[in-house]
């Protein structure tokens, strides 16, 4: 028999060239943890604060692109799941002195009232229970498409604000939780980013990865080809809200106080920035626009700062910069909807190809 | 060649709010067949197809594949059955690579778990190799080889529909359903679709369902064909019988001039 | 609760189901031509509240003057959000120009906190709204009842441009066939526009009560009022005008109901439209009497 084409070409290229992506993933995550040390070592608090903040946003980009971009099921959510995680945290971490401080309205119901762990459990407890919210939420979620399941998870983000408002003896209403101990650094940030990107790269790569993307394209053909649109949908979902309730709860250990109105669809709204702008569907694009939205956004601080320009002074105007947001999120939607790369993904087989070319 | 029966539908009637799409339809295929299903425009086929891959619920009726019931399951679930279809206006995952599209033919069938997936344990590679394996096969099959890598939705027609053929494949099916695969392929390409067709029922043991609109392909491939008029069967045999039968001429050319359906009706 | 306190509670239902009803419209309109949920209704609404409170607060109009003047500005920028934003993605992926929505809404909002400042404005009802009106033990605040009526002139005049008028059949037939229609030499766009500038008409008038109602507006007032309608326009059967005025009737009279029945759910109030619409989508996902499936 003459040769096949997975004998020569592109693909075997991938198969012999596991190795050393590997060995270059690794050295990578190495470079990485060492300038997270230097950063813990020599920068200031506040470079640091916004490294950690930026480590979250990627964190919740990338599990949102997976139920909307890889799977395509454009929900609005993640404000949900993000305060579910860091409700459920903060109350396993906090002090039983702090909680009956704090519980002014109502006294905190009784297991709650004693109950206090370390943050690694409760980090575990809060991503497990945000799945299994996101599981129970997923059956009649899924049961509707397009713009109403956009509408109907937008209104489950809704629901849980009212009850974090109400359900006062648990989640001390809208005055929130107070005096969380601040435990999250560089390393819990740089871990669960370093574990997300690993197990949600993986799995869009892997066969469970391909069936989301046959669901996104074709849902219809994908059920004619033996894939149940259904699981595979709740599979993303509850994959997405595990990690995005972790990070709800490193998130409630940064700012070490939460309460309702942290949680609105504002910040979905941001994040729908953050994945539409990188591109839905890629992963590497989530990241990149995740850091520069965190970043950048910092940057963009300067419009709302009074301004003394050549002796004219410019009055800063606070607020500008969502207005900006707002308006490059229409822009991209007009100009360029594939956003900043498409669904393109970085890999090493690319890079070594452009340094190739680079070669003299 | 006929063997067991394979799908059987008794009484199936189908209903889209004033119009009868399907009319009592009973309908059976034995094993290792490869039938036609043939019609006028609007005469029910896909519908017909739509029904027994789960995708329409009838009316009223029943569907059995392989002496069970089928009705009310999933589509999916009864392509893990051994059921899978092509779709007439082509619906392969345009953004996703030609090897891509094989490779999802397998997913339904994989064995090895999400988590086991995701850790690349030995089980899930093990599977994967062979699915890149089997892909492989396929694609030479269908002649599709040196396009693995492309986007899916930028080969030509033609391709397009020996893919969808491939990825149907990759489901492992008993029974195939190829909803007007010759449609939009030139001569050259609608041969080499006749012996492929063939080969799979010859060599791999597939049982063949399908609706053409070519009737020389039909003719000269099918060895028994049934034909759909209004949603009802108006006649059924061998397909020189078919094409003598005053209903079929009737139902294909409306009363007057009696021209065979081989030459007038083409592919409309 | 006596009898009393129960028509009290109707009647102020009532009252809030009318401007859901009025919002639910404008939802319903555009939904029925382009298959697009709005998500900037609401916050047009917003606009035509302040457009409102600057005719009669800094220009001294009189309420009828500056609520004719709101519809009219609010429709001008429904036409101008449509033209800018939404009309360049008529033909890109439905979720693209919901996207484009959802940032036209954070836009008006943010602007709206720029431009008007975060703090409430008073909104003060004019004589006629403002006093009660009694029947036996019956108290009711004279807007309440002035609602339903305003409600019904412009529901009455809605009707007649939907089915009087050239421009009403045109709607219809778009809603029904976009492309068709197109195909018959009908400029699609000016009727789109016109359903935008009645829809946003419509979403100033239902907020402009609503300002009188709750009498104080701020930047990102419309954003639960929109939402809400939004539900009430499913619970009704997405498309249909009828249909959205009798959902947005349901709503109102649920909600009030709901806080006088059960005063210790009153915290939840703001969740019963979602449950509804979960409810609704699960069980009848045609609405009322919706017709069609959605998608």
């Amino acid at each position: 028999m003459s040769r096949r084409w997975y004998e020569a070409g592109p693909l075997p290229a991938a198969h012999t060239t596991r190795r050393r992506d590997t060995r270059l993933t690794i050295l990578a995550s190495l470079a990485a943890a060492g300038g997270l040390w230097l950063l813990q070592a020599f920068a200031g608090g506040y470079v640091v604060h916004m490294t950690c903040v930026a480590a979250l946003f990627a964190v919740l980009a990338v599990s949102y692109n997976l139920i909307n971009g890889v799977a395509g099921q454009f929900s609005l959510e993640p404000n949900a799941f993000v305060a579910c995680g860091a409700y459920v945290t903060a109350l396993l971490t906090l002090s039983p002195a702090e909680k009956a401080a704090s519980f002014i309205l109502e006294p905190i119901i009784w297991p709650l009232s004693v109950i206090s762990i370390p943050l690694l459990p409760a980090l575990l407890i809060a991503g497990l229970l945000t799945a299994l919210m996101g599981f129970l939420m997923g059956f009649p979620v899924f049961r509707v498409r397009g713009d109403y399941l956009a509408i109907v998870t937008l209104g489950f983000g809704e629901v849980i604000r009212v009850v974090a408002n109400n359900a006062q003896a648990v989640t001390n209403g809208p005055l929130g939780l107070k005096g969380i101990p601040h435990l999250t650094d560089l390393w819990w940030t740089g871990g669960l980013l370093a574990l997300t990107l690993f197990i949600i790269v993986r799995l869009v790569n892997s066969s469970y990865g391909r069936a989301l993307k046959a669901v996104r394209e074709d849902e219809v053909a994908a059920e004619a080809m033996g894939i149940n649109a259904f699981w595979h949908k709740m599979l993303a979902f509850t994959t997405s809200a595990f990690f995005e309730g972790v990070a709800g709860g490193l998130l409630a250990h940064l700012i070490t106080t939460i309460s309702p109105s942290l949680f609105t669809f504002f910040l979905t709204f941001n994040l729908l920035i953050i994945i539409v702008v990188g591109g839905l569907g890629s992963n590497t694009g989530a990241f990149l626009a995740a850091l520069l939205f965190t970043y950048g956004g910092e940057w963009l601080r300067v419009v709302e700062e009074p301004l003394n320009l050549f002796g004219l002074h410019i009055p800063g105007i606070p607020g500008m910069r969502m207005v900006f947001f707002s308006l490059i999120l229409v822009a991209v939607m007009i100009f360029m909807r594939q956003g900043l790369l498409g669904r393109r993904e970085f890999s090493w087989r690319w890079l070594w190809a452009v340094l190739d070319q680079r070669r003299p | 060649m006929s063997g067991r029966v394979l799908l059987e539908a008794a009484g199936l009637t189908c209903r889209f709010g004033g119009l009868l799409a399907v009319d009592g339809l009973d309908f059976s295929l034995a094993s290792g067949e490869l039938a036609g299903l043939i019609g006028p425009n609007g005469a029910g086929k896909t519908t017909c197809f739509n029904l027994f891959t789960g995708r329409v619920r009838p009316t009223a009726g029943q569907v059995s594949f392989a002496e069970r019931p089928i009705l009310g399951l999933r589509p999916s679930r009864i392509n893990q059955m051994g059921l899978a279809r092509t779709f007439q206006n082509i619906r392969l995952f345009d953004e996703l690579s030609v090897l891509e599209n094989v490779l999802v033919g397998f997913h339904g069938r994989l064995q090895a778990s999400f988590l086991s997936a995701i850790l690349r344990l030995p089980g899930y590679r093990a599977e994967e190799e062979r699915m890149f394996a089997r892909a492989a096969e396929l694609l030479e099959l269908v002649g599709l080889e040196r396009l693995a890598d492309e986007r899916a939705g930028s080969l030509a027609y033609g391709q397009q529909r020996l893919l969808e053929i491939a990825r149907a494949l990759a489901t492992g099916p008993r029974l195939l359903l190829l909803d007007e695969p010759a449609a939009g392929m030139n001569p050259q390409e609608t041969a080499h679709l006749a012996d492929l067709v063939r080969r799979l029922r010859d060599r791999m043991g597939l049982t063949i369902l399908l609706i053409e609109h070519d009737m020389r392909f039909v003719m000269n491939l099918c060895e028994r064909l049934t034909v759909l008029d209004q949603g009802r069967v108006i006649a059924q045999g061998a397909p020189r019988e078919v094409q003598q039968d005053p209903a079929v001429i009737r139902a294909y050319l409306g009363p007057g001039e009696p021209v065979r359906p081989g030459q007038g009706a083409g592919d409309a | 609760m006596d009898g009393a306190q129960l028509t009290q509670q109707i009647i102020n239902g009532l009252t809030l189901g009318c401007l859901y009803g009025l919002i639910a419209i404008g939802y319903t309109l555009v939904y029925g031509i382009l298959r697009l949920i709005n998500f900037a209704h609401g916050d047009v609404l917003m606009v035509g509240c302040y457009m409102a409170w600057f005719g009669a607060v800094q220009f001294g109009l009189p309420w009828w003057a500056a609520l004719m003047g709101s519809m009219l500005l609010t429709a001008l920028l429904g036409v101008l959000i449509d033209q800018g934003a939404y009309r360049p993605l008529r033909r890109a992926p439905r979720i693209s120009a919901l996207i484009t929505a959802i940032g036209v809404s954070f836009f008006l909002e943010n602007l709206g906190l720029v431009v008007f400042g975060g703090r409430p404005k008073a909104f003060l009802r004019p004589e006629v709204f403002n006093h009660i009106y009694q029947w036996g033990s019956v108290r009711v605040l004279s807007l309440s009842v002035w609602t339903p009526i305003i409600t019904g002139l412009i529901l009455a005049g809605l009707l007649i441009i939907i089915y009087r008028t050239r421009l009403g059949m045109a709607m219809r037939a778009l809603s029904r066939d976009l492309v068709t229609v197109r195909l018959m030499g009908i400029d699609t766009n000016r009727v789109v526009a016109a359903t935008f500038a009645i829809g946003s008409a419509l979403a100033a008038a239902g907020g402009v009560l609503w300002a009188m109602k709750y009498p104080q507006i701020n930047p990102l007032m419309g954003v639960l009022p929109g939402l809400k309608a939004f539900v009430a326009a499913v619970l009704g059967g997405i498309g249909n005008v009828a249909g959205a005025m009798i959902g947005g009737l349901l709503l109102g009279l649920a909600e009030i109901l709901l806080v006088a029945w059960l005063p210790e759910l009153a915290g939840y109030r703001d969740a019963l439209a979602f449950v509804l619409l979960i409810g609704i989508l699960l069980f009848k996902p045609t609405g009322i009497i919706g017709e069609e499936l959605p998608e």
